[in-house]
């Protein structure tokens, strides 16, 4: 079958349903700035939704926007920064940490959803999956279906919305979501506490959790990465903590913090800026890398780190308190393989390939391995909605 | 309310189940005389009772894998039970079916502030969750009215909330891992002390799963520092349409309350009559509106939202000048339920959610739906979120009055689902919601959640009877139409 431009879900129904009868697969895709992200996909054709766009209702003061999951996250975040609110979980350009020719898309809403992509605010304010309030879709099995709603408290039937973030199009096809907005902060400020070492850097953004002053996001950069950045403290490791609220509230919580800690402090348009960097991973993404991340207990983090002492090359940096570690090197194969390992031995946690650049998605999965009940289960799940391994087949894992 | 026939081959194998189960617990674990079931025979629902088949109260997650194992091997259904507080009848017994008690699992296993997590076993109290870490400053955030008493593995099960959510969420933002048993009795850990998965999200799908999905047998809660202060403004006004529309005021003007409640007229006087917390008696709607956070935030927020109510047409608003003032404030709210018991013999509570800006319109409604079914309805919500609670009144020993009051509820919800909204905002489906669910969802849409419960139970041996109107064979379900060409591989097994 040849490649389909859906306008409506009556195109992806259509399109699906005769994927089904001529026993082929769809990859599903939106501007393709994340096409990089996970494994190659099994497809016949290509169904591309990015003309299911626009923001279809949007209600500031109800906290909600419904809006097809095509449309553009600049304007989403347009429409947003207008009416001063945001998405809280403030999801990364994945195009600029994917570089290369993707640096310049902007990716669409149902890509951010699909991947389950946030940044910093994620240690705070919650995930992708903690916003998205509902959605209609066409499943692999060709049928229409909706679930959750449009505001923001419900707890009738299950939450397929959780589901439909992070599972990267293998289960169904979006058109109508809607999403719970914030306010966005009125004004911010970083702090800069220099550090020894990681685990201290660790352990001084733990302390800093244990007071009220209201932390929102935490990064910690080595000294090599805080000097290109222009943050070195001159610590080994430099701790930046972000605060937002109004204006009043955030230089009394940087005070207080700044006497805890005897850190510096850097004003919002310059703080704002190296958040999105942080966020963007350019520190690492600017340099022709491949790229992982891991997500463990913060606590973890420095056992992550330490596994890695003797492999030359692999620049870091951490987010989420340390609780997302990202790596880059120039190639990436031993750096992989001993994060999986270290990863297996913790109680929790995950490693994944975001970018390859010089290791190829076939030599190493990009998604750390499921053990035996859960990958039957995963395929249980991905069986209840599409039987045919229609949509995205093999994206995430190997016959899923 | 019609509960799957029993089937009475089970019940009469009932002396030889339970010998069975005895070989798999401790003898003492399995609890089958009338007298002593009679315990179990009912949730917070309590209009519905049925003593289950046999009740069984294991001690170990190794135990609660091989009753499940054993009851999926004998097709014996299931029902699992945490401190029986669900409002909507999750928990509510089967005559052919083993109720699975989590009573005994009431340990705290780790309190980890490095990680700002707490390790539990699924039948520990939810206000025992902030007692462990309160001294250190610390606290679990969702608070549902039945907090000292509902467990948090039920808090899993129902996805509860409570009158913070709208700043920090309900039961499912606030999770990071958990075990469960499935029916197999497979043990199974989603999450954990890291964020996000990776994978499918089925943590996200178990929260709210009411029982259907798996049995949670253990928690892993994110724990939030405590916030410095915490003030509340009392507001009165004499119009509720004014009331809702001053509640999208201040969310507009970009402040996010820690909650925002509102009571009507009769809820108003139920709650003073009974707490004499200082309501102003003649209002006709009633704001309790709190914020917190650093002193000087709320301060300054204060002052904003003051000027915002006013500007609204507020008749009255007093500020809490004292922690215990804020507490006199919740005093009313908090007791509302048992208040509006006091003023009627009994009453039923609703829990629809509408998006919020149609809130006059629904209290329009539900004033002629009053007229109509001649009963008294008494409303409180939680008005950040939009999610309604009205609370109907009745007496059950007026023949008729019962039915009468279901009818009206059933209305209200379905109005809420006209509106733009849903049926249920935290109390869950159960078997009370059960029947409406075709109001809100297409078959098809019933059809794709019941698929994703042939994953995890594919002999719907778990709970059956509660939140899906029409049970289908996971068979029939997974059945596919070709519509553009003949089935592919009709020899391949169907799922």
């Amino acid at each position: 079958m040849t490649d389909v431009i859906a306008a409506s879900l009556a195109d992806v129904k259509d399109a699906v349903e005769s994927a089904i009868a001529a026993e082929h697969r769809l990859e599903v895709r939106g501007t393709g700035s994340k096409s990089n992200l996970g494994r190659a996909c099994d497809f016949d054709a290509t169904l591309d939704v990015s003309q299911m766009a626009g923001i279809v209702d949007y209600q500031p003061e109800e906290l909600v926007m419904t809006l097809r999951a095509g449309t553009p996250m600049d304007v989403v975040e347009n429409a947003l920064a207008d009416a001063r609110q945001m998405l809280a979980f403030e999801p990364p350009r994945m195009g600029r940490i994917s570089g290369g020719p993707r640096s310049e898309l902007h990716g669409t809403i149902g890509g951010v959803v699909a991947a389950n992509l946030s940044g910093p605010r994620r240690l705070t304010a919650g995930a992708t999956r903690d916003y998205l309030l509902g959605f209609e879709a066409i499943s692999g099995r060709g049928e229409l279906f909706k679930s959750g709603g449009r505001v923001m408290k419900n707890v009738t039937g299950y939450d397929l919305s959780k589901l439909m973030c992070g599972s990267f199009g293998t289960l169904a096809v979006m058109d109508e979501i809607t999403l719970k907005t914030l306010p966005a902060p009125e004004t911010s400020q970083s702090l800069l506490v220099a550090c020894a070492d990681f685990r201290v850097a660790i352990k001084t953004i733990a302390q800093i959790f244990a007071t009220p002053h209201e932390p929102g996001a935490a990064a910690i950069l080595p000294q090599a990465i805080a000097a290109e950045e222009k943050v070195d403290t001159g610590g080994a490791f430099t701790a930046i903590i972000r605060l937002e609220g109004i204006a009043a509230s955030v230089s009394d919580r940087v005070a207080n913090l700044q006497t805890m800690t005897g850190g510096e402090t850097i004003a919002a348009p310059a703080s704002e800026s190296l958040w999105q960097r942080i966020r963007d991973v350019q520190p690492l993404a600017e340099k022709p890398h491949d790229l992982w991340k891991v997500s463990c207990a913060p606590s973890d983090a420095p056992r992550v780190v330490a596994a890695l002492d003797s492999l030359v090359g692999v620049r870091f940096m951490a987010d989420w308190a340390g609780g997302l570690l990202w790596f880059g090197a120039s190639r990436s194969r031993d750096l992989g393989n001993r994060l999986r390992a270290v990863v297996a031995e913790l109680d929790s946690g995950f490693a994944m390939l975001v970018r390859d650049v010089a290791v190829t998605r076939d030599e190493i999965a990009p998604f750390q391995p499921l053990p035996s009940p859960l990958f039957e289960l995963h395929k249980r799940v991905k069986a209840s909605f599409d039987p045919r391994g229609v949509l995205n087949y093999g994206r995430m894992h190997s016959g899923i | 309310m019609l509960m799957p026939e029993p089937d009475q081959h089970v019940i009469d194998r009932r002396d030889e189940i339970c010998s069975a189960l005895r070989k798999l617990v401790p003898a003492a674990c399995v609890v089958d005389s009338t007298e002593s079931m009679r315990a179990f025979d009912a949730d917070g629902l309590s209009a519905y009772r049925q003593l289950p088949l046999a009740v069984v109260l294991p001690e170990t997650v190794e135990q609660i894998a091989a009753v499940m194992k054993w009851c999926h091997q004998n097709e014996i259904k299931l029902v699992p039970r945490g401190a029986g507080t669900s409002l909507s009848g999750g928990a509510l017994p089967l005559a052919d079916a083993v109720l699975l008690g989590l009573g005994k699992f009431n340990r705290i296993h780790e309190i980890d502030y490095d990680n700002r997590c707490v390790v539990a076993q699924p039948g520990v109290t939810n206000l025992a969750i902030t007692h462990a870490v309160q001294a250190d400053g610390f606290y679990y955030a969702p608070d549902p009215s039945s907090q000292i008493a509902c467990s948090v593995g039920g808090n899993v099960a129902e996805n509860s909330g409570g009158v913070h959510c709208l700043k920090y969420g309900l039961t499912t933002n606030n999770l990071l891992g958990i075990e469960i048993v499935t029916m197999e009795g497979e043990i199974l850990r989603f999450g954990g002390k890291h964020l996000d998965a990776g994978d499918y999200d089925l943590m996200g799908i178990m929260t709210g799963s009411e029982g259907l999905l798996g049995v949670v047998s253990e928690v892993t809660l994110r724990i939030l520092q405590k916030p410095a202060t915490a003030r509340a403004l009392l507001v009165g006004f004499d119009d509720t349409g004014a009331a809702g529309t001053a509640v999208g005021d201040v969310i507009a003007a970009g402040i996010i309350p820690a909650g925002m409640e509102m009571m009507d007229g009769l809820a108003i006087n139920a709650a003073e009559d009974f707490a004499n917390a200082g309501y102003p008696r003649e209002a006709a709607a009633l704001l309790i509106i709190e914020l917190d956070g650093p002193a000087v935030e709320v301060d300054a927020l204060i002052e904003r939202v003051e000027t915002i109510l006013r500007a609204a047409g507020a008749t009255s608003v007093r500020v809490s000048q004292s922690e215990e003032e804020r507490n006199l404030f919740w005093a009313g709210r908090k007791s509302a339920f048992p208040a509006v018991g006091r003023i009627s013999p009994d009453y039923l509570c609703m829990d629809g959610t509408i998006p919020r800006r149609r809130l006059p319109d629904m209290m329009r409604r539900m004033a002629a739906l009053s007229q109509q079914y001649g009963l008294r309805v008494a409303n409180v919500f939680h008005a950040g979120d939009g999610n309604l609670h009205p609370l109907i009144l009745f007496d059950a020993n007026v023949p008729g009055e019962l039915e009468r009051a279901e009818d009206f509820g059933a209305d209200i919800l379905k109005s809420c689902v006209e509106m733009g909204g849903v049926l249920t905002g935290e109390h869950g489906v159960g078997v009370e919601k059960r029947d409406l669910m075709t109001i809100q969802f297409t078959e098809d849409d019933l059809k794709q959640q019941q698929r994703l419960k042939c994953a995890f139970d594919s002999g719907h041996l778990l709970n059956p009877g509660k939140v899906f109107p029409h049970l289908h064979r996971c068979a029939e379900l997974g059945r596919l139409h070709v519509h553009k060409g003949k089935m592919p591989h009709p020899d391949l097994p169907r799922f």
